[in-house]
């Protein structure tokens, strides 16, 4: 299992991500993203590009996020890719804050 | 707490060589990503090196030099310390050096870390000095190199970074999206302003996946499917006229020899339509422009050489080299400024050395040869570094029983007790690329970059070149080029005054990471739009004027040797040459092994590296072969199952995946699967033989039959 978008992104679905992407693995739906596990290629780069640190390595998913493994699997193979960066959901910039970052 | 992030780049042999930040905490690296300045690795890295701060500090890192207690092969050892270990190892070889001539000592060495004073050649003028068996480092590439130089000669070919231009794609025998992934960007990047990508494999790879068609090639035919292209573009005088009159020799010849290979016959070959073949060679030579990337696996036939020959003409026929993103990509290093004479030190071998070529392994350790001076010489100490040959060369249960010869004195270096260092007498504990300084070249973009050291040595760990030092010390060389400082040999490695490095320094490139050579940029870069092919004529070869020397493996891999070159004959035209194990070359093998092998690099594993490490094989799963489902169905096997691949050279278990990824008669097998870390022992080397391929001693690791069998349990 690849990398893996966990709840820091709903709400705010900033797109940072799909600009990083080199393989249009991301889908999204109103809520958040979602990465196809079968298309990522573990190249890393939307890690540090995710504004909400939402994104994980899977192998450094902690224990509390286990459930977007299957999530992330599930919905990115019902969803539309994402091939380029979209507006964030409204209230992204507070949730963001709330969030600390 | 102190916490800082050095930029240094990836060590391992990919193309890529990424610019890597590392960030550490209390001299502690904590991690590491790709570094987002460097445009072509653009911070992104992979699923190798993503976690690479748990190599550096994984539990099993070898930290201090240990010596055999028990039995080769049991894994008992004791802790010396390094005046022990390099007493031992000295002496010993002075006393054999006495005894045999020093011909008895054979290095054995790759890209295990890639830097140019750690790498491939660090070990080179210490073993010339010493007078040791040269190695011949034909792992890759090889055979390519010798068809390139007998074709184009050694150009960096098209910039990966103009492939933004291309209309046309070709990528053949590789997969970027595994094994080149940062060049992908640019190839998704033509594709999404309408450039056709067509990939050529006969195993629909991650890459595969995406072309917008994929051509599943019989293995070991590509050269054939070449051939039938030049056919139909010269026939149907879809030829660039003007530019083979200027830039070519040999065209006439070249016309009447492809008339061989008409595309209906081709299509008989390779399994590919001859439809398509003629819809392949038209669409290639009128989209301009038009570019083909060629992988390794490429000369990994019988073939392997003529076929690269035979793609490497295509360019010039059409006139692809006039653009910016037309052309061939195979290796960018040539024209890195980088002094290989001077790290090679070929005038220090003295006499007539003897040649052992690294993929015969299992064959030297396990039988003697005569050497030139007519003696019967065999090999007595290895010194192996930069490499696991147990897991990565051919014949692997004789490469083992060599390793287990009591007689045989063997020392490894490396970050772990691998498959290959648990059969030594002395283990050294060799640092990570975090722990060390180096210069790094390319073979798939246009940029130098350096690697600052992070971080002390672990442990008692040493840099290659310190190793090298220590061990010239024990032996008493006397040259103060032995003794020279990583700093000073960095600044040696590479020409400074090089119009391709004066726009910078080795002060600004510590501080950048990376710099781009001094070439024009990639929208504006055609480096044979005139010509100016590094040959014999500066043309374009297609009848080479250097192949009446016959086959020869590049001193570059053979410690700057020249000498003692394997020198069978070589046509000057391209031709194709049939796979040695085939249905109708070996029907007698083929009764019993009707099934070809594939052994590519998996996604998670550079070429052995990273095999051990729980990441990547949580990702990589255990040592599989993929069957079509009519192979699987045929011989009752199901998806998941222990099987047996066989040959007559060994066999080993793997589990079963089912597909139609792969073709029928084909099965798939990746290679870098550590014995330690499976579930059975061998993995897939144990089938691969050792014969070499027609040019450069290439290996024939896509030209072997097997047979996969349901495995008895009982």
């Amino acid at each position: 299992m690849p990398h893996v978008v966990t709840g820091n992104c709903l709400g705010c679905r900033y797109t940072e991500c799909v600009s990083v992407c080199p393989v249009e693995c991301f889908h999204f739906d109103d809520t958040m993203n979602y990465i196809d596990p079968d298309v990522c290629i573990d190249c890393g780069g939307c890690i540090p590009a995710c504004p909400v640190n939402a994104i994980y390595d899977s192998y450094n998913l902690p224990e509390e996020e286990m459930r977007w493994e299957a999530i992330n699997q599930e919905r990115s193979k019902e969803l539309p890719v994402l091939s380029a960066p979209i507006d964030p959901l409204p209230g992204a910039d507070e949730k963001k804050r709330e969030l600390g970052l | 707490m102190k916490s800082k992030t050095v930029i240094g780049a990836c060590p391992q042999d990919c193309p890529d060589t990424c610019s890597m930040l590392v960030k550490v905490e209390n001299d502690r690296v904590v991690s590491v990503r790709g570094n987002p300045e460097q445009p072509f690795t653009a911070g992104r890295l992979c699923a190798k090196v993503n976690n690479y701060q748990d190599r550096v500090y994984s539990e099993d890192r070898v930290l201090h030099p240990l010596r055999r207690t028990g039995p080769k092969g049991s894994g008992k050892f004791e802790r010396i310390s390094w005046d022990q270990a390099l007493e031992e190892i000295t002496e010993r070889w002075k006393q054999l050096i006495a005894e045999h001539g020093a011909s008895c000592i054979l290095p054995y060495s790759y890209l295990g870390t890639q830097g140019i004073i750690n790498g491939l050649n660090v070990g080179d003028p210490f073993f010339n000095r010493l007078g040791a068996t040269i190695s011949e480092r034909s792992f890759c590439d090889s055979g390519s190199s010798t068809a390139y130089e007998m074709t184009i000669g050694h150009t960096a070919g098209t910039d990966p970074e103009s492939f933004t231009r291309s209309k046309y794609i070709i990528l053949w025998a590789c997969n970027p999206l595994s094994t080149n992934s940062h060049h992908w960007p640019f190839i998704d990047k033509a594709r999404k302003s309408g450039a056709k990508l067509v990939v050529i494999d006969p195993y629909r790879s991650r890459t595969a996946r995406l072309a917008d068609w994929h051509l599943a090639i019989q293995p070991g035919t590509d050269g054939a499917l070449a051939l039938a292209m030049i056919n139909v573009i010269i026939n149907e005088g879809l030829i660039d006229r003007d530019y083979i009159d200027r830039y070519t020799l040999g065209f006439e010849e070249l016309r009447e020899r492809v008339q061989q290979y008409p595309p209906a016959k081709v299509a008989e070959i390779t399994g590919i339509p001859c439809d398509d073949i003629v819809q392949l060679a038209r669409e290639y030579a009128s989209t301009s422009p038009a570019v083909i990337r060629i992988g390794v696996a490429l000369e990994r036939h019988a073939g392997g050489g003529q076929a690269v020959r035979s793609i490497s003409c295509l360019p010039a026929l059409i006139g692809a080299w006039r653009q910016p993103g037309g052309g061939l990509l195979q290796l960018s290093i040539w024209p890195f400024p980088v002094n290989w004479g001077h790290l090679m030190r070929p005038e220090f071998i003295g006499g007539s050395p003897c040649v052992r070529n690294v993929w015969q392994l299992g064959q030297t350790l396990t039988e003697s040869r005569d050497n030139d001076a007519g003696n019967r010489t065999s090999i007595k100490s290895l010194f192996v570094y930069n490499s696991n040959p147990v897991i990565m060369v051919p014949e692997q249960e004789r490469v083992i029983r060599g390793l287990e010869r009591e007689d045989l004195f063997t020392v490894v270096s490396d970050h772990f007790v691998t498959d290959t260092a648990i059969y030594a007498d002395i283990v050294l504990p060799a640092t990570t690329q975090v722990e060390q300084e180096d210069i790094m070249f390319s073979w798939g973009h246009l940029y130098l970059s350096y690697n600052n050291r992070s971080i002390d040595p672990l442990g008692e760990a040493v840099s290659n070149t310190e190793l090298f030092r220590r061990l010239a010390k024990s032996m008493n060389f006397e040259d103060p080029y032995f003794y020279r400082s990583d700093e000073q040999m960095i600044l040696e490695a590479v020409d400074w005054d090089s119009p391709l490095l004066k726009h910078t320094s080795l002060e600004e490139l510590k501080q950048e990471g990376f710099v781009r050579l001094g070439l024009p940029k990639p929208d504006e870069y055609a480096p044979h739009a005139q010509g100016n092919f590094p040959t014999p004529s500066g043309k374009c070869e297609f009848r080479s004027t250097i192949a009446e020397q016959g086959n020869f493996v590049i001193p570059l891999f053979r410690q700057g040797y020249a000498g003692q070159q394997l020198g069978d004959s070589v046509d000057p035209l391209p031709h194709y040459i049939e796979p040695v194990q085939s249905q109708q070359a070996t029907p007698e093998l083929f009764a019993k092994y009707p099934l070809k092998i594939l052994s590519p690099k998996s996604h998670t594993f550079i070429s052995s590296s990273f095999g051990n490490l729980t990441q990547q094989m949580r990702q990589a799963g255990e040592q599989h072969v993929i069957l079509n489902p009519v192979d699987a169905q045929s011989r009752n096997i199901q998806e998941g199952e222990i099987v047996t691949v066989s040959s007559p050279v060994g066999s080993y278990q793997a589990i079963s995946r089912i597909s139609e990824d792969i073709l029928p008669g084909v099965v798939v097998s990746p290679v870098g699967y550590w014995r330690f870390s499976s579930q059975f022992t061998s993995t897939v080397q144990a089938v691969n033989p050792s014969k070499f391929a027609d040019l450069g001693a290439a290996p024939t690791f896509s030209d072997v039959l097997v047979q996969v069998e349901a495995t008895n349990l009982e």
